[in-house]
């Protein structure tokens, strides 16, 4: 009902407030856009004019290992969220609105406690002497405490933990879009569970996939706080690295020159969603 | 028939045990750090030996835990009002306005969402330190709304994409001016998207932890920078005790939440 | 000459390149009930925006009493309208969505309760006053709007397809209460519809617009039986049109050839006609009769189909010259006549039958 209903019926006597738009131009310009563009125009004059801040980036190796890092961990992140996300939301789609609202109810708890109460929480249940090793042990599966922290597999667990709402509520829309006579209808025309789920309900929900896995991706790519907290200092991640080189090395030039790569690569990928999916969609309903 | 629940038969079985070890696994931490809080050991043993209050009486105890709280909602709140405020004015002209660009405007005024925040973390830090607003409110607010504005516009943008302007015309007939129409009969109509958008910027600012470690100052420290430098040091169960009565206003932002919308929905 | 109550002057209305409006002018006397009829996108909507102000013309102006509105933000010009879309406060009871327009004009309490209460009972809708528009059906909706419209006494109502979203029951009991309303208030409205039957039932007259224009203005009763142009006969009830050669008009009364070479003569000429030239000969379906009666013109038609339809019943037959014609004779004659298919004659009245331009 959208742009029928935004028009009214009067015709906009001044080209429509564009006034209001003033003050969040004014914040956004002022205190977004020339902060970052003058941390780009930082990145290629600090120390010197030039280019060599990149060069340093892209030519060692230790800095290679942190790219590849970032990408891995956001790419392993983000397949295990679509995984686990896909058969919950598909559950919350057509469950019974009192149980939906309960499993709604859990996930807006989770999503809306402090991230660094969660991070926390994490901290303490994947230490060597934490719930989770003992319980392993004490169930006798294993008799040695795994490494769940500090690790790759510590900041996996942390950000699939945050990103799953992410992953979950935009897929549920999708999911409640599906008109269930298709798949009635594929099921009389002999399909198989195995062949409508196939063939009719994951092409479906493709879209909704596309959409939240890109933004849980990129989000990832940028994530500060629980690879801070969660992963080791021998595979560290982008931000990380950017947050150590300004706040303990005080290397403006370098951090500035990582925060921009990082910059491209994330507007990018967002480009690209918005071509996928359009602006309205792309950053979510309310 | 894979989305008809009752026709699902084995499978739903199984998802549904899936879909409950999910909901376990997302409720684990913060059911887990409220117990933890409420545990007498020292050393975070699960589970604890013997039960206690003594790291809440630690916490109250300590005047910069009160302080940083105090900080926080102080700088919360302001970020609130502000995104909210400019929020408003955006949202009218993106969704009413018939102008060239409006799109791509859209677009930037919420980009501060999607650009990782530690780039514009130290973007902004080093702006503010030129500007000698590094370590003030003044400057928390500001940066906090940059972030806060999308999680303002979104969901007014939206209420307002659902109310029909034929109904603020109305209002117009009738003989109420156009500002009188907007604060009678328009604004209270899209009150539900001005709600959402004023909790979810004061959870943004609230929240916020990259920008805040690198402005705050030993004299101006949000929560999250205390629980952040206190997780830095050692694991302390007092972490466990701020944590739980954050998840605790969480709930009860959450019940609020719920019980404001179904009143404002009838 | 005394001056009218509302005056449309040469209004035009021009989007871009396209012209929505074309110089319409139109006088309204107090208390009259004019409807704009015509077919989508006509014009009609953008006239009436003009008139509420929501939309300032490309030129012309529009005058209340003598008096141009045109430099009268909406807010000040103290008309009422009822919209096409339900456009109830949401956030307001019914009452209080009825008392808006007196509050924002700052009446006192006392007389602001007053009103409402007589709005609500002028509309029957007294026990619903603390109900909020979503508890209301869509025409308890449009009649809460029809109060509020009229709750500050506006000498002039506004009405944009007000019942067009709603089913045909609803709409025709709605229709009488708009009737009733505009007899008891003595209100000037100006309604809106694409619906032909609705604005003949309803009208003291009709504008019927096309391509922004006004083809014709008059009593449903003129548009119907002296319709000026084809496009109002077509617009206006049902219609036959059959080709037919014009051969002679001598004072008003032509006098025709149709297809299947028959002579015509006593038709009601639109316009003047060459001798040869090609015509169009407009007939209403209920001006066919069965039987002969003096000075009726007679047709050799076909029977192709016939369908009972409660107070009459429906003939579809073929002309000779193969072209089908809708034919609607009253029950009470239709039942003792032999209707069944088969070729046959039916007769029709010259003088009811009208020439236009092929
Ligand atoms: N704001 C506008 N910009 C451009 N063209 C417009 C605008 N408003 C109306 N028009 C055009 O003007 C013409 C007349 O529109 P109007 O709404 O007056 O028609 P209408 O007779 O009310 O039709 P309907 O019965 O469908 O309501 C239409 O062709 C419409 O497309
Ligand atoms: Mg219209």
């Amino acid at each position: 009902m959208s742009v029928e209903a935004q028009q009214g019926i009067a015709a906009p006597r001044v080209p429509a407030g564009l006034s209001g738009l003033l003050p969040a131009l004014i914040l956004i310009g002022l205190f977004f856009v020339v902060p970052v563009l003058a941390l780009l125009l930082r990145s290629v004059t600090d120390p010197a004019p030039g280019l060599q801040n990149y060069a340093a980036l892209l030519g060692d190796g230790t800095y290679a290992r942190v790219f590849f890092n970032t990408f891995l961990v956001a790419f392993v992140v983000t397949i295990v969220t679509v995984l686990v996300a896909f058969p919950v939301a598909w559950m919350l789609a057509i469950m019974p609105p009192a149980l939906a609202s309960i499993l709604f109810g859990i996930i807006i708890l989770s999503m809306w406690t402090n991230l660094l109460t969660r991070t926390y929480a994490w901290m303490v249940l994947l230490q060597r002497t934490g719930v989770i090793n003992r319980a392993l042990i004490g169930a006798g599966i294993i008799d040695q405490p795994l490494p769940l922290i500090n690790n790759l597999t510590g900041v996996t667990i942390g950000m699939v933990y945050i990103m799953l709402p992410f992953m979950i509520l935009p897929l549920v829309g999708t999911l409640r879009a599906i008109d269930p006579m298709t798949l009635r209808a594929a099921a009389l025309c002999g399909a198989s569970p195995l062949a409508a789920f196939r063939r009719i309900l994951l092409p479906l929900s493709l879209p909704g996939i596309a959409a939240g896995g890109l933004m849980v991706f990129v989000m990832s790519l940028g994530y500060f706080v629980t690879p801070a907290l969660l992963g080791g200092t021998s595979n560290m991640m982008l931000a990380e690295m950017i947050a150590q080189m300004i706040q303990s090395l005080l290397n403006w030039g370098l951090g500035s020159a990582a925060a921009f790569i990082l910059l491209v690569v994330t507007m990018a990928l967002y480009a690209l969603q918005l071509r996928l999916v359009g602006a309205r969609r792309a950053v979510g309903g309310a | 028939m894979l989305l008809d629940y009752d026709r699902l038969g084995w499978l739903k079985i199984a998802l549904l045990g899936f879909t409950a070890l999910v909901a376990a696994f997302l409720l684990l931490p913060v059911v887990f750090i409220v117990l933890l809080s409420f545990g007498s050991s020292r050393w975070l043993a699960f589970p604890p030996p013997g039960w206690t209050l003594k790291w809440y009486q630690e916490l109250f105890a300590d005047p910069s835990w009160i302080e940083a709280a105090l900080t926080s909602a102080r700088i919360a709140t302001m970020t609130a009002i502000l995104a909210v405020t400019i929020g408003l004015l955006a949202s009218f002209a993106l969704v009413r306005g018939q102008f060239r660009g409006r799109e791509i405007l859209r677009g930037l005024l919420l980009t501060p969402m999607v650009l990782p925040v530690v780039v514009f973390a130290i973007a902004i830090y080093a702006f503010f330190l030129r500007l000698g607003l590094g370590g003030t409110t003044i400057g928390f607010v500001v940066a906090h709304t940059v972030l806060a504005l999308p999680f303002a516009i979104i969901p007014i943008a939206t209420a307002l994409e659902g109310f029909d302007k034929s109904i603020e015309d109305a209002a117009i007939v009738c003989g109420a001016s156009p500002l009188q129409a907007k604060l009678r009969i328009t604004l209270p109509s899209i009150r539900i998207g001005i709600f959402s958008a004023a909790i979810f910027s004061f959870l943004a600012s609230w929240d916020e932890v990259v920008v805040a470690i690198f402005m705050a100052s030993p004299t101006l420290q949000t929560l999250p920078v205390k629980i952040w430098g206190s997780l830095r040091s050692d694991l302390t169960p007092v972490i466990a005790a701020a944590s739980s009565l954050l998840v605790a206003l969480t709930l009860a932002l959450m019940i609020v939440t719920a019980l404001l919308r179904r009143k404002l929905q009838t | 000459m005394t001056q009218p109550f509302l005056s449309i002057r040469k209004l035009r209305k021009v989007f871009g390149a396209f012209t929505a409006v074309h110089d319409v002018t139109l006088d309204i006397p107090k208390g009259q009930f004019l409807t704009f009829l015509g077919p989508s996108g006509s014009g009609k909507s953008t006239t009436l925006y003009a008139i509420a102000g929501f939309q300032d013309p490309t030129s012309g102006n529009v005058l209340l009493q003598g008096k141009s509105l045109l430099s009268v933000p909406s807010h000040k010009r103290n008309i009422g309208m009822v919209f096409q879309r339900y456009t109830l406060f949401p956030h307001l009871s019914v009452a209080e969505n009825v008392a808006f327009p007196l509050r924002v004009r700052r009446r006192p309490d006392a007389e602001v309760k007053r009103k409402v209460a007589d709005m609500l009972s002028l509309v029957r809708l007294e026990n619903f006053a603390e109900r909020l528009p979503a508890a209301l059906s869509g025409g308890q909706q449009q009649r809460v709007a029809l109060a509020r419209a009229l709750a500050y006494d506006p000498p002039i109502l506004l009405m944009d397809e007000p019942l067009s979203a709603l089913d045909k029951k609803l709409r025709e009991e709605i229709q009488a209460e708009i009737r009733r309303i505009h007899r008891e208030t003595g209100v000037t409205i100006l309604y809106v519809t694409h619906d032909q039957e609705e604005a003949l039932h309803l009208s003291d007259r009709i504008a019927l617009f096309r391509d922004g224009r006004i083809e014709q203005i008059g009593t449903g009763e003129d548009l119907y039986l002296r319709p000026a142009t084809d496009f109002v006969a077509g617009f206006i009830g049902n219609s036959n049109f059959l080709a037919a050669e014009h051969l002679e008009t001598v004072s008003g009364a032509s006098t025709i050839r149709l297809a299947d070479g028959s002579l015509v003569s006593g038709i009601n000429a639109n316009g003047s006609f060459e001798r040869g030239q090609k015509t169009r000969l407009m007939i209403r379906p209920e001006a066919f009769r069965l039987e002969r009666s003096p000075n009726n013109a007679e047709l050799s038609v076909e029977i192709v189909d016939i369908a009972f339809y409660g107070e009459r019943r429906r003939i579809v037959a073929r002309t000779s010259a193969g072209q089908e014609i809708d034919i609607r004779p009253t029950s009470s004659m239709a039942a003792t006549q032999d209707t069944s298919p088969g070729r046959r004659r039916v007769f029709f009245d010259p003088g009811g039958a009208f020439l236009f331009p092929a």
